[in-house]
C-alpha cells in the first residue's frame, strides 16, 4: 500500500482564505497557547483569531499523522497542567497569564519527547503570528514594495539580456553539449 | 493553459496513458531528464505530486509557501538525538523552486573519492566537465550583479575577511537576480533559473507531457523489466482523485533522497546490496542569530551572496542567509514577551551558520500507513564539528561588529563577546541540545558498479532491473560537501544521455 498523500495541493492562485484548512483541535487550549507563546501584542484586535486561522491552514498541509501528533500535544499540554502544582488542578486553558506562562516555560525546559513536540507546536504558532502582515510591518519588514522596486530595476537595467535568456529556454537542443 | 501540462483540475476520470519513458518528479533530476529525452525525440511523461505554481503566484508569504510548495508544510523530521528538521520541495520544479540557487560543481576531491570507492565508470573530470559547462550555460550560472548584495552578506564577508579567512562569492543559477530575498518562497521575478522556468518549459516545448497533482503509488513490473507506474491525482484538501496508469518502456525515478527509496520500497523492489534507503546524508545546518547596533535590513538583497571556504578541508562551509520573520520566530528559542523583544530588532539581525559535510548516516524506512519515516544519527565527530562551525560563525559575526549572539544549543546563554563565546564552548556541547536542520538530503540509492555495495550502477540503472533508472541526489555515494543541485543536474543529464544512447535496447 502506498503511504498517505502527505498534504493537500491547493490549486495555483487559490485565495488564501479558500485554501484547505484543518479544524484547529482543542480550540480553547490552542487559543490560550497562542496568547502565551506569541508576544503580548497578539491580544490586539483579532490577532489571535488570525493566528489560529493561519495555524489551521498549516495543519491542513500536514500529513494525518503529524496532525494527530500536534493534537495530542495540545491535549497533553492542556491536561498536563493539572499535574503542575501552581495550577491547583486546573487545565491549561483555565490558567491565568502568570501560571500559564510559567507552566509553558517549565514544559519547554524539559528534555523529553513531549517537550520536543510542544516546542514544535510553539514554533508553528509563532511562525503563524509573524506571518501576519501588520505584525511584519511593526517590526519593519514590508517586502512587497521592495520586491516591486528591485523587480523594476532589474527589467530597466537588463531587459534585453533577460528577454534573450528567457527565449533561449525553449530553443531547440544546443549543439555545445556532450 | 500551458500545452502539455495537466493538473488535477483538468481530470475528471481515470487516465490510462502510454509513453516511451515515464519520469517521477519534476525537480532538478526529473526535469533535466525530461528536457534531454524530449530533445532527443523520446515520448516522455513527467508525473509530479505537487501543484503547478507559476512565477506570478509567488509572494513573500512564508507560511503560504510552506503550505503550497513544500512537502508536509516544510516540517519533515529525521528522528534521532538530536532530531533534524528537513524540508523537501513539492511542486512543479521541485526543490529548485525553493532553494537558494547556489550552483557549484562537484568538488574534485569528492568526485575522485566517489569514483574510486564505487568504481564508477566515465566519472573523471574530463567526463563530467562538459555536463557542468552545458548546465551552467543553460541555467545562466554566474555571480550576482553587485547592486543585489545585501548588508547581511556584506557584514558577514567583512567579519570573515577581517579574521583573514577565505571567502568566495556564490555562483547561482540566476538571470540577473533582483535580490528580492524570496528564494525560499519561490522567486517572484523568475530570475532564479529553477526547473519551473527552464527545463520544465523546455521539456514541454519539446513535446513532453506533465501531470501535476499526481502521486505515484507504485512502479509496475512484468518479468524482468518495468512496465510503467500507477498513481492517483490529489484533490485540494488531500482527497484522493482519479487514478492514473502509465505504461512505459523505462521508468526514471527522481523524487529526491526521501521519496525515491520510499517509492522503490513500496513497489516491492529490493536491492541485493541491502543499501536501499540507507546512507542518508543531510549536511546538518545550524543558525547563529547575531544582533547589531545599526540597521542591517538583511531581507533587502540576495538570499546568500558569499561562502566562507576557509574551513572546507574540515568539511565546514559558513554562510549568512537571511531568514524571514516567520522562519526566524520559529527557530529562536524564545516565546512571549521575550520573543517580541527579540523580533523588534529584526532589522538589526544577521543570521548565519555552518553547513557540515557529515560522516554519520541515516535511513529512510517505508512504514505501512505512515509513508516514509526518516531516522538519522548524528555522530560525535559531526556534533563536534557543528559546535566548531557555530563557534567560527559567531567569531565572524563578532568580528563584523555583532553586539550579542544566540547560539543554536538548547539552554545556551546569550553571548556578548568572543571571550563569552569561548567560555560557553569550553565545555562540550551536549549533542542532543543541538538545533539542526537540513535542506540537502542525499545518498539513499547510492550508485556503485558493485551490486553488493550500491543500489544503482554508474549511470543510475537499478541493479538487476533493466529500464529502471534513478536520477536524483539519492545516487550520491556520500555527502557532496557543497550545495548539491548542480551535481544532481549533471548526473541526471548524464543518465539521460546514456538512456538515449541505448534507446534501441529500451525501445524508446
Amino acid at each position: 500500500m502506498a503511504g498517505p498523500s502527505s498534504a493537500p495541493t491547493p490549486a495555483p492562485g487559490t485565495p488564501a482564505g479558500r485554501e484547505p484548512a484543518a479544524e484547529v483541535p482543542f480550540r480553547r487550549a490552542a487559543r490560550r497557547f497562542a496568547e502565551v507563546v506569541c508576544p503580548p501584542e497578539v491580544r490586539a484586535g483579532r490577532r489571535v483569531d488570525e493566528v489560529l486561522r493561519e495555524f489551521g491552514l498549516m495543519l491542513g498541509s500536514l500529513p494525518p499523522a503529524a496532525r494527530k501528533a500536534l493534537a495530542a500535544a495540545l491535549v497533553l499540554l492542556d491536561q498536563g497542567a493539572r499535574l503542575y502544582p501552581p495550577s491547583r488542578g486546573r487545565r491549561f486553558a483555565r490558567l491565568d497569564d502568570q501560571a500559564a506562562g510559567a507552566y509553558v516555560r517549565a514544559v519547554l525546559a524539559r528534555r523529553d519527547p513531549a517537550a520536543e513536540l510542544i516546542g514544535r507546536l510553539r514554533s508553528l504558532v509563532t511562525m503563524c503570528y509573524y506571518e501576519l502582515p501588520e505584525v511584519q510591518r511593526e517590526i519593519g519588514y514590508d517586502p512587497a514594495p521592495y520586491i516591486a522596486a528591485v523587480s523594476r530595476r532589474r527589467l530597466e537595467s537588463y531587459g534585453p539580456d533577460i528577454r534573450a535568456g528567457e527565449a533561449a529556454v525553449t530553443a531547440r537542443p544546443e549543439r555545445d553539449t556532450p | 493553459m500551458i500545452s502539455g501540462l495537466v493538473t488535477q483540475e483538468d481530470v475528471s476520470g481515470r487516465l490510462s496513458l502510454e509513453c516511451g519513458v515515464v519520469i517521477v518528479g519534476s525537480g532538478a533530476g526529473g526535469a533535466t531528464v525530461a528536457a534531454e529525452l524530449a530533445g532527443a525525440g523520446v515520448d516522455v511523461i513527467v508525473i509530479e505530486e505537487g501543484g503547478y505554481h507559476p512565477t506570478e503566484s509567488f509572494s513573500a508569504g512564508t507560511v503560504r509557501a510552506l503550505r503550497t510548495l513544500y512537502r508536509d508544510g516544510g516540517g519533515g523530521m529525521a528522528v534521532g538525538r538530536p532530531s533534524v528538521l528537513y524540508t523537501e520541495g513539492r511542486c512543479v520544479g521541485g526543490s529548485t523552486v525553493v532553494n537558494g540557487g547556489m550552483s557549484w560543481r562537484t568538488p574534485d576531491r569528492v568526485r575522485q573519492r566517489w569514483a574510486e570507492q564505487e568504481g564508477l565508470r566515465a566519472f573523471g573530470e574530463q567526463d563530467l566537465d562538459p555536463y557542468f559547462t552545458a548546465i551552467e550555460s543553460r541555467l545562466s550560472v554566474g555571480l550576482q550583479d553587485p547592486e543585489t548584495i545585501g548588508r547581511d552578506s556584506e557584514l558577514f564577508r567583512a567579519g570573515a575577511q577581517g579574521l583573514g579567512w577565505a571567502v568566495v562569492p556564490n555562483r547561482r543559477n540566476q538571470l540577473h537576480c533582483a535580490g528580492t530575498n524570496n528564494c525560499s518562497n519561490g522567486c517572484p521575478t523568475g530570475a532564479k533559473q529553477s526547473m519551473l522556468v527552464t527545463s520544465v518549459p523546455r521539456a514541454l516545448a519539446l513535446g513532453a507531457r506533465l501531470f501535476a497533482d499526481c502521486r505515484v503509488d507504485r512502479i509496475t513490473r512484468a518479468g524482468d523489466g518495468v512496465t510503467g507506474v500507477t498513481g492517483h491525482f490529489v484533490r485540494p484538501g488531500g482527497r484522493r482523485g482519479p487514478g492514473l496508469t502509465v505504461r512505459a518502456r523505462a521508468v526514471v525515478v527522481a523524487g529526491g533522497a526521501i521519496q525515491t527509496p520510499s517509492l522503490l520500497a513500496r513497489s516491492g523492489l529490493r536491492s541485493a546490496s541491502g543499501q536501499l534507503g540507507r546512507n542518508l546524508s543531510v549536511h546538518p545546518n545550524a543558525v547563529v542569530t547575531a544582533f547589531f547596533d545599526q540597521d542591517v535590513t538583511g531581507w533587502q538583497g540576495v538570499h546568500q551572496a558569499f561562502q566562507v571556504r576557509e574551513f572546507a578541508d574540515e568539511g565546514l562551509l559558513l554562510t549568512a542567509t537571511n531568514l524571514t520573520p516567520p522562519m526566524l520566530a520559529a527557530l529562536v528559542p524564545a516565546h512571549g514577551r521575550e520573543l517580541g523583544e527579540l523580533m523588534a530588532d529584526y532589522n538589526r539581525i544577521v543570521t548565519a551558520g555552518p553547513l557540515v559535510s557529515d560522516t554519520g548516516t541515516g535511513r529512510v524506512r517505508q512504514l505501512p500507513g505512515l509513508g516514509p519515516q526518516v531516522f538519522y544519527q548524528l555522530t560525535d565527530h559531526d556534533a563536534a564539528r557543528v559546535a566548531r562551525g557555530v563557534e567560527l560563525t559567531a567569531e565572524a559575526l563578532f568580528s563584523a561588529g555583532a553586539r550579542r549572539v544566540l547560539l543554536p544549543f538548547g539552554g545556551a546563554p546569550v553571548v556578548r563577546d568572543p571571550a563569552g563565546l569561548r567560555r560557553v564552548l569550553a565545555r562540550p556541547v551536549a549533542k542532543r541540545s543541538l538545533q539542526l536542520f537540513s535542506i540537502h538530503l542525499m545518498g539513499t540509492a547510492r550508485m556503485s558498479e558493485d551490486p553488493r555495495r550500491g543500489v544503482t550502477g554508474s549511470f543510475g540503472e537499478f541493479h538487476g532491473l533493466p529500464g529502471l533508472i534513478v536520477a536524483d541526489a539519492s545516487l550520491f555515494p556520500g555527502p557532496v560537501g557543497i550545495n548539491p543541485m548542480e551535481t544532481v543536474i549533471a548526473l541526471a543529464m548524464r543518465n539521460a544521455r546514456r538512456l538515449v544512447e541505448r534507446r534501441d535496447s529500451y525501445r524508446v
